[in-house]
């Protein structure tokens, strides 16, 4: 539900939504984004798009061992990073938020070597793909426990509330992770403290095989907000204005001082939930086709028609621009080579313990005996 | 008999135990409609429906907790954790409840459940789909702790779990999952005791001591040490709590030599247990230091998956130098 003041209500009983299937603008009110900020938000669509089909391939040519598509969730993430003012907020994403990251910023080549766990991975190939991280994007590591990150994330968030400064923190989720007690821990903090913080769930109706209906009794996410004390909106997450506009405000609210938000951003997954997935098991094949007919993507792109900003000149240039990144950011992430073996002793603690020092020198010991290189 | 793979064998014996006692139900994350992330609830669903194989919520505590009240209410719960590695969620659950139930209450109320994780590394899944947790749990009294390492010992094994009065933690080295075949006995009564392990080999040079998924690299070695003329007992524990100490210092006094391999990090783990145990009952029957081949005090890595786990190389020189003390 919109009013007339441009404010988005909380508690709706169907998503709030911008523009219609067909892109056209629906809201009492006019859009207020420049131009470069309309082209923007699906410059980074696009770009989440590609480089989840490119992984998807990477992963089937073996050059990577996982991949957790994101394709279908690109609205919501893109709106999402467009609410964040990168480097004085946080975010703690989860694992599916390939578009959202890149579109803060993450360099494709940090991302590529994440994904092929190769040197060119600043987190030093510790991780399985799909688990991005940056500590100059104030972007906290993945880490695959479903919703651990959310009572840390609501820690960063009091802990930017007693520092004054203004800033807040979103934390990203799946509707799977709102049943973990993690996630109920961490919003009830939240809500207490009115910490600076908003959650956002990137609900597409499946936790791997489980749909919503199994996962929860209650009538959608944001109706969970209640019981927290915080207010919950409902939002067409394959609207990428939608998605955007009512997290800019919320965030704003959060950085006021105005305390935390649920945000549940309804989209679906294209793709199996991941490289190890078989979804024909447990979804049909017609229910896939009726969401790919709402691709976000080319929604977006009929809005920016409908107000003469793209055209297919337009759509082919940026398609070879990125490609021509990505291509290039694969490479480099090759390049860069495998990790050496005994980084996997590293940064356990800020000094290595004398037990792990000793199993190192063993180690070493066996493999010369073994007659293997150390390094690796 | 009938050749089977481990995750088969798993879903089989869920299977059979399910149509022998109605009380058996499944529980977890996954386990109906997609049969498991791995398969080992495969065709349950279709079976016996959703009031005995039920998809639970994303929440491990929920899935433990909910088991532990079934099990005191009468049924034989068999829940499922889809990776060990999530298992703390529901870690509260397993060693607060569980664990101390049957004590607390003067043996009132009991927990006969089964709690089934998939466990161990091998599998490019870095550090929360490749863990070891088992010390968490031996180190949990109240609880028992199996981890079998082939097909049919995973079938006797879940049956006297199932069949047992007690709460079962059941490991399951999932880089096994479908790397061998083997027959499996297929008599719907075949059950393990409880806390007896298994001679894989008979040597007299050296005992090796493993379980789980490293019981593979540990019998890899043992042909390599054949080719040397080196003879290798090769104890398979296959129960970790309780664990087989007959077994293993009647070996040991016998053999003299004893390498203890595990892939769970090195401090504190099984073998330390297994370690000091024969130090205390039978060093002086030893011509050399009992040595332990394990993971490292890391967090399993993603890049280095493979040179993390103990394999026949590390085994090989840890047996190298007690043969040379
Ligand atoms: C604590 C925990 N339990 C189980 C898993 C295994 N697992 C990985 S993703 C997933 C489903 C998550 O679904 P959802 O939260 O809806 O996010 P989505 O993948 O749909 O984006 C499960 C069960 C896990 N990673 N962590
Ligand atoms: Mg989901």
């Amino acid at each position: 539900m919109i009013t007339d003041a441009q404010r988005f209500q909380p508690f709706s009983d169907e998503p709030i939504r911008l523009i219609d299937e067909g892109g056209a603008w629906l809201a009492p009110f006019s859009c207020d984004l420049d131009d470069d900020t309309l082209i923007g938000l699906y410059r980074h669509m696009v770009l989440g798009r590609m480089v989840d089909e490119r992984l998807v391939r990477l992963q089937r040519l073996g050059k990577s061992s996982f991949v957790a598509p994101s394709s279908g969730h690109e609205a919501a993430q893109v709106g999402i990073a467009g609410a964040v003012h990168v480097g004085s907020d946080w975010i703690y994403p989860y694992y599916r938020d390939t578009a959202l990251a890149l579109a803060v910023g993450w360099p494709l080549v940090d991302m590529l070597g994440q994904m092929m766990g190769t040197r060119a991975d600043p987190a030093r190939a510790r991780q399985m793909p799909a688990h991005p991280g940056s500590r100059a994007l104030n972007m906290f590591t993945v880490a695959s426990p479903i919703a651990s990150h959310v009572p840390v994330a609501v820690g960063t968030a009091i802990a930017q509330k007693l520092a004054g400064a203004g800033d807040a923190t979103v934390c990203t989720f799946g509707d799977g992770a709102t049943s973990e007690g993690d996630w109920h821990a961490g919003l009830n903090f939240a809500g207490a403290q009115g910490a600076p913080i908003v959650f956002v769930c990137e609900n597409n109706r499946y936790a791997i095989s489980v749909d919503l209906q199994h996962q929860t009794g209650s009538p959608n996410v944001a109706a969970k907000a209640h019981a927290y004390g915080m207010p919950g909106y409902l939002v067409d997450g394959m609207d990428v204005l939608a998605s955007y506009l009512v997290m800019r405000d919320v965030m704003a609210a959060a950085r006021d001082g105005l305390g935390p938000a649920l945000v549940e951003m309804t989209v679906y997954r294209y793709g199996p939930h991941s490289s190890a997935d078989d979804d024909g098991v447990y979804r049909a094949s017609e229910e896939v086709a009726a969401w790919r007919e709402r691709d976000p993507i080319p929604r977006y792109r009929r809005f920016l028609e409908g107000r003469k900003l793209w055209d297919d000149a337009r759509e082919d240039e940026l398609r070879a621009a990125l490609k021509a990144e990505i291509d290039a950011a694969v490479k480099a992430s090759e390049a860069a080579g495998p990790v050496p073996v005994e980084w996997m002793f590293e940064d356990v603690l800020s000094r290595p313990t004398p037990q792990l020092e000793r199993q190192r020198e063993r180690f070493r010991a066996a493999r010369r005996a073994a007659g293997e290189d150390v390094e690796g | 008999m009938a050749v089977q793979n481990y995750v088969q064998t798993i879903a089989r014996t869920l299977m059979e135990e399910m149509r022998r006692d109605e009380r058996v139900v499944v529980l977890g994350e996954d386990v109906g409609k997609r049969g498991g992330v791995f398969l080992a609830t495969e065709h349950l669903y279709d079976t016996f429906g959703p009031d005995r194989v039920i998809d639970t919520p994303l929440s491990e505590a929920a899935i433990i907790g909910a088991a532990i009240g079934m099990s005191v209410y009468g049924r034989r719960p068999v829940a499922e954790i889809q990776f060990s590695d999530y298992v703390y969620p529901g870690f509260d659950q397993l060693v607060s409840q569980a664990a101390k139930l049957r004590y607390r209450s003067g043996g009132a109320f009991t927990a006969p459940m089964v709690v089934r994780m998939p466990a161990g590394g091998g599998v490019k899944g870095g550090h929360h789909h490749s863990q070891n947790p088992e010390t968490h749990f031996i180190h949990t009294p109240g609880l028992q702790v199996v981890y079998p390492s082939t097909p049919n010992d995973a079938k006797g094994c879940l049956k006297t779990s199932i069949r047992g009065e007690d709460p079962v933690v059941f490991l399951e080295p999932k880089r096994l999952y479908r790397a061998l075949k083997e027959d499996v006995s297929d008599d719907v009564d075949f059950m393990l005791p409880i806390g007896r392990g298994v001679l894989r080999r008979e040597g007299d040079d050296v005992v090796l001591i493993s379980y789980g998924a490293s019981i593979g690299e540990t019998l890899k070695a043992a042909d390599a040490l054949a080719e040397q003329g080196i003879s290798a007992d090769v104890i398979d524990l296959r129960w970790l709590m309780p664990w087989d100490e007959n077994l293993v210092l009647e070996r040991v006094a016998a053999v003299w030599r004893v390498v203890l391999v595990s892939e769970a990090p090195h401090s504190g783990n099984m073998m330390s247990e297994v370690a000091a145990t024969i130090a205390e009952e039978v060093l002086d029957m030893l011509e050399a230091p009992p040595l332990r081949v394990s993971g490292f005090d890391t967090p399993y890595p993603y890049a280095q998956d493979r040179v993390y786990l103990p394999g026949p190389n590390r085994i090989l020189h840890a047996v190298q130098q007690v043969l040379d003390y």
